[in-house]
């Protein structure tokens, strides 16, 4: 038997099949909710433990939400989120560098959760200074940290006790250590200094360890001119009159100054636990390097304590992304998360972990914590440290500016910057 | 009701119904003068939405206070605020020096890269094809790619040109091209023409495959050495040519700041800062979008009177 198929017949068939399509994925959107997550786990060791430790963890414990990850280089981030912010595009969650905070809550990118987190079942797990980069001036909440970046010192123990050296404790041992151990011959340098893109984190924390910190506390250009220009002169002497750092220090970002420690050109390295592990394939711990506390300025002792939080960029899918937001904030998740990438649990219940504090390489962190500040954060300091404080510092080192003209350049544009 | 039924009725009624008609509408105005500019209607609509709304956009913005992280300095028009930093902004003349060094010194090299390619590929010798391949290859990487590529060769510890360099004698030891003002900038512009060079190749073997084979017969003939030949037939013949691809790299090379933010970001201090990344970092390293405008503005009319002046001094317009 043979049936015609006339055109009503393809018009019912083409109607329902429209229509089936058109349910069919509401329907399994309905059973399971999708966000994503943008995020700068760029190098192998922290890709890998977000893709192979923390995301198969989170599909176990929330099997009803697809999470999809989207790595963006750290230097490409704030460009990134800033058009999404520009054409309404953000992502449904984004990590949240602390220095950060302060430009993304400015441009309106990032949701309050303060009820959220006042409610959390884990809200006492964290210290509230863990918080403190999160938070506005009217003390409302935006991010839950998931990790924190200690500062401190990687430094070649073999050759400090070849040398009959101790470790340094102060900026002037540091140098008088860094002149000791530089042999250009031997093409080893005292010291790694981050003259290019990152360095501009040192040259905060250097103003502020002799005596001048970058904004005051009513939000006023906090730089003492006669101060600045002291650490500035300090800092790049290292680099023109002590020549204790490698010739390529102003152009030498992360891989620069990672690859000349981890390959026996520098003796000393300033940079923050997540680079332990990276460090520890090259060179062993306890015996060929080991880690301190940052040295102590004249005036104070700085060491940065920058906390990842997670925050909600959308609202479309704000429980849904809360759910991944707090589960950074179980102690098992940021266990193992240090265990896959060095980087320190933001949680205080994670810190006080006993395969933490009983571990002596962790100790200088675990000192640290009790001095360690936040980098500054207000808007435009991101700005105004990369784009001017970096590129100040830069003209010192290749001699094309005195310490008093970069000091000049960076109050004055740092006072346009705040106002 | 039937159609030729409706056509009586439309007779009766004394065509007011064939008026109403759209066909029959767009019939008689397709005999008028207005039909071209209907048929024109689509693309001018498609050019306003992609070409000059973002053009007048830009220029709203740069007449705007637009920073991101001071919404309480609100968006309104400052006139010509940013315009009035512009004059004394240190920073834009420097990178206004280097954007002129950076563009006039890369086009040179690039397009005597270019000539020599061309001219070698444009005289089919053996083997002609793939080195053709091989010479096209850098132009099509991208610029992110190129750059990061030649910053890891470039490096000071570990880079295949310092190793070759030490090993065949010309260096005492590894060199770190990019923390001298001068190095840094001149082998970012050699990486830039490695990398741009074929475009000129490709344009200008496109020009040679023009010329009349008769006028070098004759200026043979004529005892023309071949520099004669080059000077007074080859490059007249090709300068229409030359011209487009000058102005089309000029434009590329001031709009695109990728290499050298790759390379050196801008320094050491600022020694290969030139104008798109300083319109770059102030729009997305400040967030001031307002300023950035107004650097894009200035970038904008600085072209276009390059490309004015390019045009009338090279005189291509009258060939």
């Amino acid at each position: 038997m043979s049936t015609a198929m006339n055109r009503r017949a393809v018009l019912k068939a083409g109607a329902a099949f429209a229509g089936t399509a058109a349910l069919a994925p509401t329907t399994l959107r309905a059973e399971r909710a999708a966000i994503n997550y943008w995020h700068t786990f760029t190098g192998q060791l922290e890709f890998g433990a977000l893709t192979n430790t923390v995301m198969p963890m989170f599909a176990k414990a929330h099997p009803e939400v697809s999470l999809e990850q989207e790595p963006i280089p750290n230097s490409e981030f704030m460009a990134k989120m800033t058009a999404a912010v520009v054409s309404d595009s953000k992502p449904d969650t984004s990590m949240l560098a602390s220095e950060r905070f302060a430009d993304l809550h400015a441009m309106g990118a990032l949701t309050d959760i303060t009820d959220r987190v006042e409610s959390w079942e884990r809200r006492g797990d964290f210290d509230d200074s863990r918080f403190a980069s999160v938070t506005d001036s009217e003390g409302r909440i935006y991010g839950v940290p998931a990790f924190a970046f200690v500062d401190w010192m990687y430094y070649r123990k073999d050759w400090f006790e070849e040398a009959g050296i101790a470790p340094p404790t102060t900026m002037e041992e540091m140098r008088a250590a860094a002149i000791a151990l530089t042999d250009p011959a031997k093409g080893r340098y005292g010291f790694g200094m981050r003259g290019a893109a990152g360095g501009q984190h040192y040259i905060g924390n250097i103003l502020e360890s002799f005596g001048s910190p970058v904004q005051r506390a009513d939000g006023s250009v906090g730089l003492d001119r006669d101060k600045a220009i002291e650490a500035m002169d300090w800092y790049a002497g290292l680099y023109t009159r002590d020549k204790v750092a490698p010739e390529s220090a102003p152009n030498d970002g992360f891989r620069q100054i990672m690859e000349a420690f981890k390959t026996g050109q520098t003796a000393m390295l300033w940079h923050h636990t997540g680079s332990l592990r990276s460090i520890s394939e090259h060179l062993e711990l306890g015996e060929e390097f080991a880690t301190l506390p940052m040295p102590a300025g004249p005036a104070a002792r700085v060491a940065r304590l920058g906390y990842a939080s997670h925050a909600i960029t959308n609202e479309r899918n704000a429980d849904t992304a809360w759910e991944w937001l707090k589960f950074w904030g179980e102690p098992d998740v940021a266990v193992a998360f240090l265990d896959a990438t060095g980087y320190f649990p933001a949680s205080t219940a994670a810190a006080n972990d006993e395969r933490i504090v009983s571990n002596p390489i962790y100790a200088p962190a675990v000192e640290t914590l009790g001095f360690g500040v936040p980098h500054p954060s207000f808007p435009g300091y991101a700005g105004w440290s990369e784009n001017v404080a970096l590129a100040a510092f830069q003209q010192i080192l290749i001699g094309s500016a005195t310490a008093e003209q970069a000091v000049d350049e960076m109050i004055a544009e740092l006072d346009r910057a705040i106002n | 009701m039937e159609f030729s039924s409706r056509i009586d009725l439309d007779r009766r009624s004394g065509g007011r119904w064939a008026a109403l008609n759209p066909l029959t509408w767009l019939g008689e105005l397709s005999e008028t003068r207005y039909w071209m500019y209907l048929l024109l209607l689509p693309s001018a609509a498609m050019l306003v939405a992609v070409v000059l709304y973002p053009t007048l956009y830009g220029f709203d913005l740069s007449f705007r206070q637009y920073r991101l992280t001071r919404p309480d300095l609100g968006t309104g028009y400052v006139g010509l605020m940013h315009y009035k930093r512009i004059l004394t902004d240190a920073v834009f003349w420097l990178s206004l020096y280097n954007t002129m060094i950076w563009v006039t010194l890369s086009i040179v090299l690039e397009f005597l890269l270019g000539l020599l390619a061309a001219l070698a590929l444009h005289r089919n010798l053996p083997g002609t094809r793939v080195f053709a391949v091989m010479i096209l290859l850098p132009f099509f990487l991208p610029n992110v790619v190129a750059g990061h590529m030649w910053s890891l060769m470039l490096d000071s510890r570990m880079g295949v040109i310092n190793d070759v360099l030490v090993n065949i004698g010309l260096l005492d030891s590894y060199k770190a091209w990019f923390v001298s003002p001068v190095t840094a900038m001149g082998t970012a512009i050699i990486v830039e023409a490695w990398h741009s060079f074929p475009f000129f190749t490709l344009l200008i073997l496109a020009g040679l495959k023009g010329i009349p084979q008769d006028l070098y017969k004759a200026a043979q003939i004529d005892g023309a050495s071949g520099f004669s030949q080059l000077r007074l037939i080859t490059l007249p013949m090709l300068k229409t040519v030359i011209a487009a691809a000058v102005i089309l790299r000029v434009i590329g090379l001031v709009n695109s700041p990728d290499l050298l933010l790759i390379l050196t970001g801008g320094g050491p201090g600022r020694s290969t800062q030139v104008l798109s990344l300083y319109a770059f970092q102030t729009a997305y390293r400040d967030f001031n979008f307002g300023y950035g405008g107004a650097l894009a503005v200035v970038m904008f009319l600085i072209l276009m009177i390059f490309a004015w002046a390019y045009i009338r001094i090279s005189k291509v317009n009258r060939d």
